[in-house]
Formats: C-alpha cells, sequence, structure tokens
C-alpha cells in the first residue's frame, strides 16, 4: 500500500475521535478553571483517578463482578427459557396453540412497570433483581427464536426430508442453523435490554454492584466515582454487544453480509 | 461443437470403476389413474405412465400443466389423491432411499460447506462420509471447491453439487425438475453430457423434467407430453447416443415435438370466439376441429375422449373459450 494511501486511512480513523477528544480537553479546562464545579461534574482526570484508586483496593473489580454476574444470571436463566419456549413453540404447532397467546399477553407488560409488585413479592433481595432482568431478557430471545424457526425456507427442509433426514438430525443440519441468524438479533437486543434493567434494578437497592457503588458515592457526594460507575455500565454494555457480534461472525460466516462487516 | 473439458473427462474415467450398474440397478416406474388436487383445482386427471428399469424419459408440457406436481409425487413429496405409483411393481413407499430429487432451485444449504452439502443425510464415520463426497464431486468435477461455501458458486456449479448430492445415495431412480433451468446454453450443454454418462454408468431410471425440447431429445430415450394433467404425446427417440444437436434427425423430432407443443400455446388466450365447425380430424389420443370464425380459420386440438364425451357436429355453431391449457367447446345451444 502507497504511503499516501496509508496516511489517508489514518486521518480516517482519525477524525471521527477529534470531537470526542476535544471535548474531554475542554471538560478538562472548564473544570480546572473553576468554570464547573466537581459537583455537578468532576473533572475527567479525577473519574481516571477515582478509577485507580478503587481499582487498587479491589473495590472496584468486586463490584464488576457482583454486577456482571448478576446480569450473566438474569440473562442466562430468561435467555434459556426464552430460548426453549421458543424452540418449542417454533416447532410444534400445538405448543404455539397452547402457549403462544398467553406468553404474548405477558408480553404487553413493560417488565420495568412490575417492579412495585416485584417488590412486594420478592422484597428488594437478589431475587427481585434476578426475575427482572430474566423477565426483560426473555421475550426478545422467545420472539426471535419463535420467528426465526418459523421462516426456515421449507423447501429446504422438504429437501432434508427427502435426503433423509429425520428429527435430531434435521433440526441440527436445518433447522437450528437456518434460524440462527434470527435467534442471534434476539440475543443482542436481549443483552442491550439486560443492561437497563440492570441498572434501574442496582439503583433502587443494592448491597454490592455498580449501582450500590454509584448509589452509596452520591450520597457523599463523590461525583467522581458517580460518574465511573456510569462509565462501567457504557463498557460493559459495549462488551457484551462485542461478544455478541462475535459470535455473529463466527457462526453465521457462511453469510456474505456478515463477512464483509 | 463445444470443445470439452479434459478435466471432466477424467473424472468420468473414474466413474467406470464404480460398479453401481450391477448393484443398484434402476427402478421400473408404473403409475396408474394418477389423480391429484389442491383444494378445488385438479391438477392431475388420471394419468398413466410406465417407466422401464433403466429407461430415461423427458416430460415436457406447458408451465402450470402438473409436471413437477407428478415428479413429487413419484418423490413421495407429496400425498396422491387417487390412483396409484408402484416401483418394480410394489408400492413406493418400498423404495423410499432408492428414489432422489434434483430440484430446480439446488436447495444447497448456506451454511455448510460444498461438501458437506454433497454428504447430507448419510451415515457413518466423518472421515468415510468426507472421502466419499470428494469422489462424488470429483465426478461432477468439484473437488477442488469442497471447502467453500455454496453461495460462492456460480448457479451451475450449484447445480452440480445438487447433482453429486443426489448421486452420493446411489439412487435408482433420479428425479430431475428443470434442473438445468436457470443454466447458460454452454453450461446446459455440458451438464446434459455430465448427466448423460453418469446415467449410462450407473442405470438408474430417470425422469427429466424440462422445458427445453432440444433437451429432452439429446437425453431422452423417450418424450412425453403432458396437458391438463394427461399425457397426451408418447414419443420414443429412435436416436442413437451420444447425440448431437445438429443431426438431421435430432433437429426433425426436435421440429416435431416443437410444434406439437406450440399447439397447445397458440390457444393460450383469454379469449371466446364464436365459428363454425367444418372438419373433425380424429385420432387415437388428439383430435382436430377445425372451426370457421370471423378472424379465420381456428384449429382446435381436444381429446378424443372428450369428443366421445360432448359430441360434436360438422357445420355446428360453437363458442370456443380460450382457456389457460385448452380450449372449452360450448355449442351455441347448449
Ligand atoms: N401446493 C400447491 N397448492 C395449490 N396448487 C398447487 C400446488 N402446487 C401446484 N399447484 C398447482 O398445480 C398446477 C400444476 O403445477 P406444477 O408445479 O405441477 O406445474 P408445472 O408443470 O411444473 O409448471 P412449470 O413448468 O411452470 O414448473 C398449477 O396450476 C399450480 O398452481
Ligand atoms: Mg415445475
Amino acid at each position: 500500500m502507497a504511503l499516501s494511501d496509508k496516511l489517508a486511512r489514518g486521518r480516517q480513523t482519525l477524525i471521527p475521535w477529534l470531537v470526542p477528544i476535544g471535548v474531554l480537553l475542554f471538560w478538562q479546562l472548564a473544570a480546572r478553571a473553576g468554570w464547573l464545579s466537581s459537583r455537578i461534574l468532576p473533572e475527567p482526570l479525577a473519574v481516571l483517578q477515582a478509577g485507580f484508586t478503587l481499582a487498587a483496593s479491589g473495590e472496584l473489580f468486586q463490584h464488576v463482578k457482583v454486577s456482571a454476574l448478576r446480569a450473566l444470571s438474569g440473562f442466562a436463566i430468561g435467555g434459556g427459557l426464552g430460548l426453549a419456549l421458543g424452540l418449542l413453540t417454533g416447532s410444534f404447532r400445538k405448543a404455539e396453540l397452547a402457549l403462544d397467546t398467553t406468553l404474548q399477553m405477558i408480553r404487553n407488560i413493560p417488565p420495568l412497570a412490575l417492579i412495585p409488585l416485584v417488590i412486594l413479592w420478592f422484597g428488594i433481595d437478589e431475587i427481585a433483581k434476578l426475575f427482572l432482568i430474566s423477565l426483560g431478557v426473555f421475550f426478545s430471545v422467545y420472539i426471535n427464536t419463535f420467528h426465526g424457526i418459523r421462516s426456515v425456507d421449507p423447501a429446504l427442509i422438504e429437501m432434508g426430508k427427502s435426503y433423509g433426514l429425520k428429527g435430531w438430525g434435521l433440526y441440527r443440519e436445518i433447522i437450528l442453523p437456518g434460524a440462527l441468524s434470527s435467534i442471534l438479533v434476539g440475543v443482542r437486543y436481549a443483552l442491550g435490554f439486560m443492561w437497563v434493567i440492570l441498572i434501574v434494578a442496582e439503583t433502587i437497592s443494592a448491597q454490592a454492584g455498580i449501582g450500590y457503588m454509584t448509589m452509596n458515592a452520591r450520597e457523599f457526594l463523590q461525583t467522581d466515582v458517580v460518574l465511573l460507575g456510569i462509565l462501567l455500565y457504557a463498557v460493559l454494555g459495549k462488551l457484551a454487544d462485542a461478544f455478541a457480534r462475535l459470535l455473529e461472525r463466527r457462526w453465521l460466516k457462511w453469510n456474505t453480509s456478515y463477512n464483509a462487516a | 461443437m463445444l470443445p470439452e473439458s479434459p478435466r471432466m473427462n477424467n473424472d468420468l474415467h473414474e466413474l467406470g470403476s464404480v460398479s453401481a450398474a450391477a448393484e443398484h440397478p434402476g427402478l421400473a416406474v408404473g403409475v396408474k389413474q394418477l389423480v391429484k388436487r389442491f383444494g378445488e383445482r385438479q391438477v392431475l386427471h388420471g394419468l398413466n405412465l410406465n417407466i422401464e428399469a433403466g429407461e430415461f424419459i423427458a416430460i415436457v408440457g406447458r408451465s402450470g400443466c402438473g409436471k413437477s406436481t407428478l415428479l413429487r409425487l413419484l418423490a413421495g413429496l407429496d400425498a396422491t389423491s387417487g390412483g396409484e405409483i408402484q416401483l418394480n411393481r410394489q408400492p413406493a413407499e418400498a423404495f423410499k432411499d432408492d428414489v432422489r430429487m434434483m430440484f430446480q432451485d439446488s436447495r444447497l444449504l448456506p451454511w455448510r460447506t460444498v461438501v458437506q452439502n454433497v454428504a447430507i443425510g448419510l451415515e457413518g464415520s466423518a472421515r468415510e462420509i468426507r472421502a466419499r463426497a470428494l469422489e462424488v464431486l470429483a465426478q461432477v468435477g468439484l473437488a477442488d471447491r469442497a471447502d467453500e461455501w455454496p453461495n460462492r458458486l456460480s448457479g451451475g456449479q450449484r447445480q452440480r453439487v445438487a447433482l453429486a448430492r443426489a448421486l452420493i445415495h446411489r439412487p435408482r431412480l433420479l428425479l430431475l425438475d428443470e434442473p438445468l433451468g436457470a443454466l447458460d446454453a454452454l453450461t446446459r450443454i455440458e451438464m446434459q453430457r455430465l448427466i448423460e454418462q453418469i446415467w449410462r454408468q450407473h442405470r438408474f431410471t430417470a425422469v427429466l423434467v424440462t422445458h427445453d425440447v432440444s433437451e429432452a431429445v439429446a437425453l431422452a430415450d423417450r418424450i412425453v407430453l403432458v396437458e391438463a394433467g394427461r399425457i397426451t404425446l408418447d414419443e420414443p427417440v429412435p436416436l442413437g447416443r451420444p447425440r448431437e444437436h445438429g443431426e438431421a434427425g435430432f433437429a426433425r423430432l426436435e421440429s416435431r415435438i416443437l410444434k406439437r407443443l406450440m399447439t397447445v400455446s397458440a390457444l393460450d388466450s383469454g379469449n371466446q370466439i364464436k365459428g363454425r365447425i367444418t372438419e373433425i380430424v380424429v385420432d387415437s389420443v388428439l383430435s382436430e376441429v377445425r372451426i370457421l370464425t370471423p378472424a379465420g380459420l381456428l384449429t382446435a386440438t381436444v381429446l378424443t375422449r372428450s369428443l366421445s364425451e360432448q359430441p360434436l357436429e360438422l357445420g355446428a355453431d360453437v363458442l370456443a373459450s380460450f382457456k389457460s391449457n385448452e380450449v372449452v367447446l360450448a355449442t351455441a345451444g347448449g
């Protein structure tokens, strides 16, 4: 590649970062100059410093671990159930008849609207949070699995059957791979929603986790730690999304539209 | 003349070593009074067809006349509404695993590689299956593309993979539903040669549905025409193999069948026209009714059987309605 090409490529990757870097610089300057009260917004360096201190004491890691574990267990329960029921109703008309209408009715209730009821049922414990996250994650996995299975090309299924596939073989070779891209879309949505619900649930109450850390810091007016918590949520959300993309690229590598991305 | 692809020839040489012919002779097909209905619409009206073991027959006919329906019934993909299908004089179900269909759209699994697609439905150790699949891929000249995704292949290559996928099961009856319809003329002829040579080596019974009359003449021992859900022409092809598209006998037969097809096509219009019957030429299966209309002389080809059901008289006034596949003649009186 010619040098000028490389330079052009470098410029292309740099330009989008100019504005955020500028904002950060301006923010730092404004905070230093005293235009911004640290009670409203701490300087970026202070956030970084808070991060280092908390990391050094091991506290940060502890909180991230609790939050991530909480989110992932909720995701595993809700996503697992969504996948299982989606496969069931997608594959068997009878299961669809028996379950789908009920599930669609429940789907119309926003999980966050259930918070008062959930607190009544489970108190403000771990279970309440797990319940909310599982519920939030469940439907996007369920719906997309169901539709994925239903939209597998019937011509391919017919081909498979006429070439001697049946039962689990047909499932493994044709139905599951055919539904996979739709299922992964559901997983990606679910991962996004998982963090939203986690944040709300942790903000209401928690004895550990990122939400606990930020709410605690808020009481002591440690805006730098509050900001750090917000950033951590963002990073975790991004990581989850990157993971989902990785899965897509890996499992859907036959699909040119994912190859190009 | 086409330049022969040397690779394909070598591969066909290998084919000779496969003694499939002895172990897997073709199946004889007997179709009696076959009826197929889709709800209200009846597609096959008591179709009869006998195919000898190892015979290659081609089915031609207008779009929508029921060719694919017939093939799908032979493949056991749909249930019959009446009549019966026998293979080697036994109910067809007994030979389910010996019948393979090659679809018009290749129907490869996009999430499986070429070699995995060929191996679909096979049982055994992974290594053994792969070896067999590679061997058959070599027969169709695609061994070097074994580990690619199907969507990287051209249409003709995909059809060759589909052919390999059908052949690996050593079918005794191979059903081909316009497998070459989407290919360009050269690839088509190349594929025709490939199919013919593989058929000659394996000696399965082959039923080919095609819109291309020259393809039918090039490949088939016999050509049948399906019209309105029945067989209205059954024409042997008395030409030696391999056949050349330019030969005199070839061209004569091709143009005769084409003309016969055109007669059916000419009637494809939504119009009705009044006229008077001037002549009726009765033949064994089909009869021609000549009608003098204001627009000129019209020749309607009707089934002789329907003539006996609804007699027509010379000089009678008739209303000819052109429906998709047939001319319906209504006498002015009734
Ligand atoms: N599953 C189905 N349900 C209802 N009608 C059908 C079905 N399959 C076929 N038909 C009808 O049966 C008739 C014959 O269809 P078929 O596919 O056998 O035609 P064909 O001779 O193969 O036509 P082509 O040359 O266009 O492929 C058509 O009128 C079609 O609409
Ligand atoms: Mg068809």
